[in-house]
């Protein structure tokens, strides 16, 4: 569904992404890991439109994606939940998930469905519908942008670090969603400093070093066969 | 009681007007974070349009509409020309774009129509005077509030009320998360410099209301008091750029009774010496506008 | 250091082939223009030791061009025409008649030091708050210099200025300021400042103190420009404050841009194609007005032209005609790549 072929990205002369490839299919959860500075985000940013990729190629349902702006990705399917956790804190949390739900904004009945979904889903949301997202709690945020991601009605969401910074138990809560999502149906490209976490969720994995995909394999695969922890300390 | 009525018609007319300018020019600096000096010129245009209309015998109200329209025209044409080619090559080849745009359309004016002052048709109401409570007045500064009034609300309630209001609420906080979640950016763009070309208008016809005549150089000043308001209002806060329109009318007029002939020569200076002093102590404008939301 | 030599040598050889050419011709106008053109030159060259080092774009160049200006006629009108000139003169200088040669020099450091005074707090704006406040600066020391009657004469035009600026001074002062500007180029604070200019954030943290450098930069442009100013005074011996402000700016700027504000070569080429253009250009209007086949005069044609260049060569080539490289580094570039392909 989604694939990523020998992929660059840039920053002036700093080559972030050093010529990665990578697949998605249809419902899968694929998982991105590696140490700060692996090139994750970039990845992922890239696949997004946000970042432009100096080499390479991204297909879409086998069509040319690569050069499409972030705007024309949403249309294509694509929603990315950043890992600074971007709402926009003076707008209030009905007003972020109206924007969510700005490609479809013909769709009134559908919208107005999953909207209510995602409050069943969050109810934490409902509570603090007509108050400014700034004010919300770090967790509160979170299931704010996944929320406001899911309203475009993806078929692949992008998933940046959603755990960073949080609590335990809204971590917990973050995977236990993260989890309904994929049972749903929907493909999913999560980037992940929590290794343990994310292979508990993840089908398949990849994993990230100086820029390079330096192992892939099952969940279970690189769970087993990857040190973790030197990992993370970018050995 | 009499000098406090004249006093507050004066601040709420005059600021009423800097309000729109200072807003005309913010809308587009709050989502680029640019300057657009060619936004005077908007007013100029409005102006010229209503000069090149005078004889057509068309109702007055067409006509400032049809100026209006030019201006609006004119602000989506700057963001085609000056903004659009060079937005993602650097800051300050914008900024120089959108100057020499400026020159641009002032010398076309110069060259097309003429240097002197033409005279614009006006409705005889801005050269009526009114009493109320014992204050003689000139109509067109009731007008005036009235017009800053009903745009400042209608501008509210769309930037509040409407998808793409939110959405350029959004964009001036982030733009490219808005841009993650599908709202084109040329779209939001070209609102914004619609918006502001309408802003323009309006401000226009009421600012040629007050002089009765257009000369290319007539959106210098305009462009000048926009700049100041933004700053004390805060550059990115669409209510702050209002509020500090009004703010700068109280000091204008506070300043035309209290400095003496001698000072008020200097009354340039010394606003804009205020507004270096304000950008040194807070960058982004004296008010605070919307948090960034970025946390690297 | 061939390759600064080469810049040097073959940018200033323009200067001497211009002058060496007016003198042939022996025209009057083409002296003129000739000498205008150094003048230009040394306040865009002014221009570009803060623009092009620092990245800033600053409006307030021009405002330090008028300090020169009016210092220098201040210290140099007559003593009999003082009176009539300037009839608000303070009295301390009522007295004063200095040489030509003593006053420029004065009115760049005048306008140094104002520049200097005024600017240091600036310095640590970046993007549009740096452009504002320099903007609001060229405001303040135009409202200064149209209403200060005292010494400018206020609004109207003062006249009596000594006319002391011929193409040699010109363009030998030129010379100067070009040499200079290569020379702030190449020292450790132009380095320095062009590096923090690519990267804010590395450069302060290496600990450099960004405001400093830019400040050095900004005090060494308003010399230029008082200087340029002064000589620019002492050239067309009459002037009133509107000849300092946006629309000279705009010309100065112009020039700046289409060269290539990161290079002094941009500058110098900038200042050549420009004034060509616009005494083309003033040429034709002035033809058109002359032959009467518009009822109105023409006007503002030159204006129009060179915004429209100004926009092209922004869209199409950002960097302006000379982006990065000098026109010495250009050149032995371009030798040692023959040598290496033969």
């Amino acid at each position: 569904m989604l694939e990523l072929t020998d992929v660059e990205v840039r920053y002036g002369a700093i080559r972030a992404v050093r010529g990665i490839s990578l697949k998605a299919e249809k419902g899968e959860l694929v998982a991105l890991l590696g140490a700060n500075g692996a090139g994750k985000t970039s990845t992922l940013m890239c696949i997004a439109g946000a970042l432009k990729a100096a080499a390479g190629t991204i297909r879409l349902d086998g069509r040319d994606v690569t050069s499409a702006t972030p705007e024309a990705m949403v249309r294509n399917g694509v929603a990315t939940v950043t890992e600074t956790r971007d709402v926009f804190p003076d707008l209030t949390v009905a007003e972020n998930l109206t924007l969510g739900s700005y490609i479809r904004r013909s769709d009134r009945a559908g919208v107005a469905e999953d909207r209510e979904k995602m409050f069943a889903l969050f109810p934490r949301l409902a509570e603090r519908y007509g108050q400014p997202a700034g004010t919300l709690s770090g967790g509160e945020q979170q299931m704010l942008v996944i929320a406001r991601a899911i309203l475009s009605r993806p078929r692949i969401l992008l998933l940046d670090e959603p755990s960073l910074g949080l609590a335990p138990v809204i971590v917990d809560q973050i995977f236990e969603m993260i989890g309904v999502l994929k049972r749903s149906g929907l493909t999913i490209v999560l980037v992940e400093q929590n290794a343990a976490k994310a292979l508990a969720v993840a089908d398949r994995a990849y994993v990230m070093r100086l820029g390079r995909i330096a192992a892939s394999g099952s969940a279970a695969e690189i769970g087993a066969t990857t040190d973790l922890g030197a990992l993370y300390l970018g050995g | 009681m009499t000098f406090a009525l004249q006093f507050t018609i004066d601040v709420l007319s005059l600021g009423g007007a800097y309000a729109l300018m200072a807003l005309g020019l913010v809308i587009v600096y709050g989502i680029l974070k640019l300057v657009n000096f060619a936004y005077g010129e908007l007013i100029m245009v409005t102006g010229y349009t209503l000069f090149l209309m005078g004889g057509s015998g068309l109702p007055w109200l067409v006509m400032a509409a049809v100026a209006v329209a030019m201006a609006v025209v004119t602000g989506v044409l700057t963001d085609y020309i000056a903004f659009r080619p060079v937005r993602a090559k650097s800051i300050t080849a914008v900024l120089i774009t959108s100057f020499a745009f400026s020159t641009l359309l002032q010398n076309a004016a110069l060259l097309f129509i003429s240097p002197r002052p033409r005279n614009v048709p006006l409705p005889a109401l801005f050269s009526q005077t009114v009493e109320i409570a014992g204050v003689i007045t000139p109509v067109r500064n009731l007008v005036t509030i009235a017009a800053a009034v009903v745009l400042l609300a209608v501008f509210a309630w769309a930037m509040r009320r409407t998808v793409l209001g939110i959405a350029m609420r959004a964009a001036a906080t982030n733009f490219t998360m808005a841009r993650m979640l599908g709202i084109p950016a040329n779209l939001i763009i070209s609102s914004a410099f619609a918006i502001s070309g309408l802003l323009a208008g309006v401000v226009g016809i009421l600012w040629i209301g007050r002089i009765g005549s257009v000369v290319p150089g007539i959106g210098s000043e305009p462009l000048l008091v926009a700049f100041i308001a933004t700053v004390i209002g805060g550059m990115r806060s669409l209510e702050g750029a209002v509020l500090g329109g009004f703010l700068l009318a109280l000091i204008d007029t506070s300043l035309n009774y209290l400095l003496s002939q001698e000072l008020l020569k200097f009354r340039d200076a010394f606003t804009f010496g205020l507004v270096i002093l304000i950008l040194l102590w807070r960058p982004e404008g004296l008010l605070k506008g919307p948090a960034t939301g970025q946390r690297t | 250091m061939t390759r600064h030599l080469l810049t040097a040598a073959i940018l200033g050889g323009f200067v001497i082939l211009l002058v060496a050419c007016a003198e042939m011709l022996g025209i009057r106008v083409f002296d003129r223009i000739a000498t205008n053109l150094c003048i230009s030159l040394i306040l865009v060259l002014g221009l570009q030791v803060f623009m092009g080092n620092s990245g800033i774009l600053s409006f307030a160049h021009i405002g330090f061009m008028g300090v020169g200006a009016y210092t220098s006629a201040v210290l140099t009108i007559p003593l009999q025409m003082k009176g009539m000139a300037l009839p608000e003169l303070y009295l301390v200088f009522k007295g004063v008649q200095l040489s030509p040669y003593l006053a420029i020099p004065i009115a760049g450091l005048v306008a140094a030091a104002v520049a200097a005074a005024l600017s240091y707090p600036l310095m640590r704006l970046s993007d549009a708050a740096a452009v504002i406040t320099s903007f609001a600066l060229l405001v303040v020391l135009h409202t200064v210099m149209t209403n200060w009657s005292n010494v400018t004469n206020g609004p109207r035009t003062l006249f009596g200025v000594p006319r002391a600026t011929d193409l040699t001074l010109a363009a030998g002062v030129a010379i100067a300021a070009l040499l200079g500007a290569l020379a702030f180029k190449e020292s450790r604070t132009g380095r320095l400042l062009r590096a923090s200019r690519d990267d804010e954030v590395a450069a302060g943290a290496l600990g450099l103190h960004i405001p400093h450098l830019r400040w050095r930069a900004f005090v060494l442009a308003a010399l230029f420009a008082g200087i340029g100013g002064a000589l620019w005074g002492h050239f067309i011996t009459s002037f009133s404050p509107n000849a300092f402000y946006l629309r000279e700016t705009f010309v100065i700027l112009g020039m700046l841009v289409i060269g290539g504000a990161n290079t002094v070569t941009g500058a110098v080429v900038g200042t050549f194609i420009v004034t060509g253009a616009f005494e083309g250009l003033r040429s034709l209007e002035g033809s058109l007005n002359s032959a009467k086949i518009f009822s109105e005069q023409v006007i503002g044609l030159t204006e129009v032209v060179l915004a429209l260049a100004m926009i092209a060569v922004l869209i199409l080539r950002p960097g302006g005609l000379f982006p990065s490289r000098e026109i010495g580094a250009i050149i032995v570039r371009a030798l040692s790549k023959r040598e290496r392909s033969t």
